[in-house]
């Protein structure tokens, strides 16, 4: 026995030094083939962990806009496929918790069994994945060691709580995390953190290390935008879409509407809100184009037939016609922030301005009286006043109530070419604002300067004609006027915070220069106040029941000249005597046979007012009328019941009533007027249906306020050449593609 | 004489084989570092715990080190009496896995009781040793008859046949065999049925291995079949059933004379699966190189030749054969493990004694162990 237990332990000892042998062999053989083998199949390629963008707040810390952690549900085959068991279990999980079809796993499964990767659900939130969860993680109640080679991939997806709240200002993401328009694409990279990684590498042994380097969350940023002023503009941008759109033409209530409100004494901008909107959630929704002006591959909105059509306005069956490339076009005119990225003629909005200029150079000093014949010649050209009729003698102050484009022709004319480019740049024209969004317009070379501005140019250009602004720019400098003379950088950003609460920059007021003196700025106001409180003030309409308001009021004629096409506008500010608030509408071509009227725009301001003043706790210092009590009233009522959609209609109605009630005081007041006032066209025939009277050489109507003739052509058509394209067209393109 | 003379004298004369015990303890400590550093990154990843299997493994282990001092205080020879109980309990919890199995990784293996999983054929490892050696004191002369052979090869080639068709195990029941067999072999003259029976197996697994190597790859083939042709060209089953051998094979081939270094093992990190079970022996030679592999290799040959020592020097037959059976126990899964890794045979499911995770099996082996000192203790008493 004992030989044979040898006998036993020399068979294992043979055994060990073969094995031994054959471990020596394929180390020395296949070694270095296998240690190359070995490196190259560790995966190096980082994996990228994703980073949180920050968040926009309103002024309030209401969100704007966040991002939630989502999650994608990842199929490893190969893991899942280890062993039949799993098989059943884990697809009964998956249709059960996330409702997906077993067939097409199985399919899947079946082609690609080693496959280690395959997103079955995108973008699920942590609700949906939870239970899930739970049954692949150990020790969990619902843990079923069965379920195998599913795992989660997390991710972040952007939401706009507000959905089309401030879409324009605000713009949206793209899928990887890239801002585009408004602040997500100024801000992007203050909003982005920086992704984290995990990544081998080899050190200088060989041998493979892996590292984490975590996510850095993205910077959020506080807005100066008060989230409630923003709605109430957008509410009255809307009420004023449904009141006019398909009024004449088929589409939207004008071609293009925008409302900026802004503290005139920081240059914080407390509301940005123009129409079309979009849910900035699904920002691809082709219904919201329905209604717009079409647009062409540069952005310029296409031609109609006629010279007298305002565009070509995209209809479902346009719509469907559409190629992907035209579609996107017009998505781009739909996203794109009207309030920064078009450019217009101003028009009278000017006429302070002019006057500003003139009393600041000391070319005027507010006390002159000019003769107003209907028309001035300047330049070989008869440029007339939309009071064809003339307003006879104007002083300077009257010229800003009535808006007398032959006094502000004085006035430029005193002033002179030098001076007057020089005040234009130093308001702002022509210059970029520098506000904090992304696609302002580049308004250079949209206005004159010394060497190129002939004695008609100037003309023109004192009442708002033949130079382009956007209303960013418009507002910035009206703010300069009545704030004593300061222009500040505008800006919507006022606080950079850090993912974990700290504030990392602080925006402060940015005085850029003085343009006028307070004594300028003073009598400004007081021209301005006259607009909306004179007898005669052509923004009469725009005050808020309960308050006294100041401003300006803009016809702008468009290129070409004599197309019937008008851009009209209001700024205006309040309180009257110390203004705080700025407020600019603008009313690109509105959906009305007469597109001349103010009164599109004033009734938006006046609108948004009566509500705003309340809700910023402005003291009511003028009295009210029983009207003025019934609509507050009523508005109040509205305000409790709006959340239900079928009252909105009503609300519509309700506003449209209350407008023809503010139609019809005035034409009261106009009759009152008539009898101590006698002018030429108060002699004319009255048209039975809108109270205008009509002037028997043209047909056109003839406002009873203040004789201005709709429609009616009083402008020099320039050739082109000299003066910059009207281009609330051509800069749309700039817009729309930065 | 009192008492205390007698114990005195039971301690003076008792022999206790230390340096059997320094290499037991030797494997299990170097055991448990490279179960930590094979399992440490996949526990991580798994578990949340780097050290989940190491603490698994480490409780176990100091159970069967507990096991192992009472049997080396058991008297052997009551072994003799127990054989039949033995082979019962291992014979019921093996029947027992058929409705209380419990499924890991796909094999019905293992039972729970009072929480603790258990894989009978650790047991019937076991009971194989201690059955086969009662019954070959108990055939004595007749065993070198045919009709006695068979009888005692018999009921081992029964427990052998029980795991195979319950468990699924094929390893197991070839260990079972093989233990009986070198058994049977150590206790019978002559070598020439060994011989003839070695070369009838060794010829009947290469005409398999043959059939299967030229026969069209169909799908009713057993998966047993789909190891072979793996084990013939890993490279070609490198997705398959060849991928553990060839990421065991790169493992080693990488390692060079002394490795990367303990912890430094690359292809621990996903590429071989369950590498802290049969694979092991890949990662030691992985991250210790061939040194590492060599020395291990030469503490279980130390360790076999002190099982031989002591089954040479055993009082009596029966504490000899019960050496021998464990003594094969050992041989036989180091080889066949080794083998495997190294892919000189087709891949089969053999752990490394005292190193591979595997609660009961390091319990069972320890309490072999522990006979085996029992034994030791014996030796020079009549």
């Amino acid at each position: 026995m004992k030989k044979k237990l040898v006998v036993l332990f020399v068979l294992a000892l043979l055994a060990f030094v073969g094995l031994g042998v054959r471990l020596i062999l394929i180390t020395k053989n296949n070694g270095e083939e296998y240690e190359k083998q070995v490196l190259s199949q560790q995966r190096y390629d980082s994996t990228t962990l994703p980073f949180r963008r920050g968040e926009i707040l309103d002024s309030k810390g209401t969100i704007l806009a966040y991002s939630e952690k989502v999650y994608n549900v990842i199929l490893d085959a190969k893991l899942l496929l280890r062993d039949e068991k799993f098989l059943e279990p884990t697809i009964t999980a998956l249709v059960r918790e996330f409702g997906l079809n077993s067939g097409e796993i199985r399919q899947y499964l079946a082609d690609h069994p080693t496959s280690q990767y395959y997103i079955l659900a995108k973008k699920l939130p942590y609700d949906d994945i939870k239970h899930f969860q739970d049954m692949i993680t150990p020790g969990m109640d619902d843990y079923d060691s069965n379920i195998q080679g599913i795992w989660f991939e997390s991710n972040y997806i952007r939401k706009y709580p507000n959905g089309s709240l401030a879409c324009d200002l605000i713009g949206f993401t793209t899928g990887d995390n890239n801002g585009t328009y408004g602040l997500e694409e100024y801000y992007n990279d203050t909003l982005s953190g920086s992704a984290g990684r995990e990544y081998g590498y080899l050190d200088e042994d060989s041998n493979l290390e892996r590292t984490t380097i975590p996510a850095t969350d993205g910077d959020s940023i506080v807005t100066t935008i008060d989230g409630n002023l923003q709605n109430i503009v957008e509410k009255h941008l809307k009420e004023f879409n449904d009141t006019y759109a398909n009024n004449v033409r088929a589409g939207n209530a004008c071609n293009n509407v925008g409302c900026i409100m802004m503290d005139v004494n920081t240059g914080e901008v407390l509301a940005m809100g123009s129409y079309p909107t979009f849910d900035l959630n699904n920002p691809r929704d082709p219904s919201c184009l329905i209604g717009m002006p079409a647009v062409d591959e540069k952005g310029n909105k296409l031609k109609g037939d006629s010279v007298f059509d305002s565009g070509v306005y995209i209809t479902e069956e346009l719509l469907e016609s559409f190629s992907d490339e035209q579609l996107y076009q017009n998505y781009n005119a739909l996203w794109k922030n009207f309030c920064i990225s078009d450019t217009y003629e101003p028009g009278s909005v000017a006429k302070p301005f002019t006057v500003a200029t003139g009393l600041e150079s000391g070319s005027i000093t507010g006390d002159e009286v000019y003769n107003c014949g209907g028309n001035l010649e300047v330049g070989g050209w008869k440029i007339k006043c939309h009071n064809t009729y003339g307003d006879g003698a104007v002083s300077v102050e009257r010229g800003i109530e009535i808006s007398c484009n032959v006094a502000m022709m004085h006035v430029a004319q005193a002033t002179g070419v030098s001076t007057f480019t020089k005040f234009q740049k130093d308001f702002g024209f022509g210059l970029k604002t520098n506000i904090d969004l992304a696609g302002e317009a580049r308004t250079e070379g949209l206005t004159y300067n010394a060497a190129n501005m002939t004695p008609t140019d100037l003309a023109v250009n004192s009442f708002g004609q033949g130079f382009n602004v956007d209303m960013i720019e418009a507002i910035t400098g009206f703010c300069s006027l009545i704030n004593g003379g300061y222009v500040y950088e505008p800006h919507v950003v006022k606080k950079i915070v850090s993912s974990s609460g700290t504030t990392i920059k602080s925006i402060e007021p940015r005085v850029l220069r003085q343009v006028i003196s307070s004594s300028t700025s003073d009598k400004i106001i007081q021209y301005c106040n006259k607009v909306v409180s004179g007898e005669n003030g052509t923004g009469k309409t725009a005050r808020p029941a309960g308050y006294m308001i100041g401003g300006k009021t803009g016809t702008a004629q468009t290129l070409p000249r004599g197309n019937r096409q008008y851009v009209v506008s209001f700024m205006g500010y309040a309180p009257a005597d110390d203004p705080e608030i700025a407020i600019y509408v603008v009313v690109d071509r509105p959906n009305a046979q007469f597109q001349d009227d103010a009164k599109f725009a004033t009734r938006i301001v006046r609108a948004v007012l009566t509500e705003a003043l309340p809700y910023l706790n402005y003291p009511m210092t003028e009295p009210l009328s029983d009207k003025e009590k019934a609509e507050l009233e009523e508005l109040r009522e509205k305000m409790v019941t709006s959340a239900v959609v079928e009252e909105e209609t009503e609300q519509a109605e309700g506003e449209e009533a209350e407008e023809e009630a503010v139609e019809g005081a005035s034409e009261e007041e106009t009759q009152a007027q008539s009898e101590d006032s006698s002018s030429i066209w108060e002699s004319f025939d009255v048209d039975a249906s809108t109270g205008y009277y009509i002037d028997p050489n043209t047909g056109n109507l003839i406002d009873p306020n203040s004789g201005h003739a709709f429609g009616g052509d009083d402008l020099p058509d320039f050739d082109g050449s000299q003066a910059p394209e009207e281009s609330s067209e051509g800069e749309a393109a700039e817009g729309g593609n930065q | 004489m009192g008492l205390t003379a007698i114990i005195r004298k039971n301690r003076e004369e008792s022999y206790i084989d230390y340096s059997l015990i320094f290499i037991i303890l030797f494997l299990l400590a170097f055991g448990l570092i490279m179960l930590y550093s094979t399992s440490s990154y996949e526990a991580g990843l798994d578990f949340g715990d780097s050290a989940y299997y190491f603490k698994h493994q480490l409780f176990p282990t100091l159970l069967g080190l507990v096991a192992m001092m009472i049997m080396s205080y058991i008297p052997y020879r009551i072994l003799a009496r127990l054989a039949m109980p033995i082979y019962i309990v291992a014979a019921v919890m093996l029947l027992m896995i058929i409705p209380f199995g419990k499924t890991i990784n796909g094999a019905k293996r293992w039972i729970y009781i009072m929480g603790i999983s258990i894989q009978p054929a650790e047991i019937a490892k076991v009971a194989a040793i201690v059955f086969t050696a009662t019954i070959i004191i108990k055939l004595n002369r007749s065993l070198v008859t045919g009709k006695g052979f068979v009888a005692a090869a018999l009921f081992p080639a029964i427990l052998a046949v029980m795991v195979y068709g319950i468990t699924r195990n094929l390893s197991s029941a070839i260990i079972i065999m093989g233990i009986t067999v070198i058994m049977l072999f150590v206790s019978t003259p002559g070598y020439k049925r060994y011989i003839i029976a070695a070369v009838a197996v060794l010829s009947l697994a290469a005409a398999l291995v043959l059939i299967i190597a030229n026969s069209e790859q169909t799908s009713g083939m057993n998966y047993r079949f789909e190891r072979v042709l793996a084990w013939l060209d890993p490279t070609a089953h490198a997705s398959g059933k060849g991928f553990q051998t060839l990421q065991a094979l790169y493992a080693i081939g990488s390692g060079g004379v002394f490795g990367k270094g303990l912890g430094e093992s690359m292809q621990k990190m996903g590429f071989i699966p369950e590498a802290q079970n049969d694979m092991i022996f890949s990662i030691i030679c992985e991250e210790l190189g061939l040194f590492g592999a060599i020395a291990v290799m030469l503490m279980f040959l130390l360790m076999i030749w002190r099982l031989m020592i002591i089954a040479n020097n055993a009082p009596d037959m029966f504490g000899a054969l019960l050496v021998v059976g464990v003594m094969a126990h050992i041989t036989i899964q180091v080889v066949l493990n080794i083998a495997v890794v190294t892919n000189t045979i087709p891949n089969t499911g053999i752990t490394l004694p005292f190193i591979s995770y595997g609660g009961s099996a390091v319990i069972i082996q320890l309490a072999e162990m522990g006979i085996t000192l029992n034994v030791a203790r014996n030796i020079g008493k009549d």
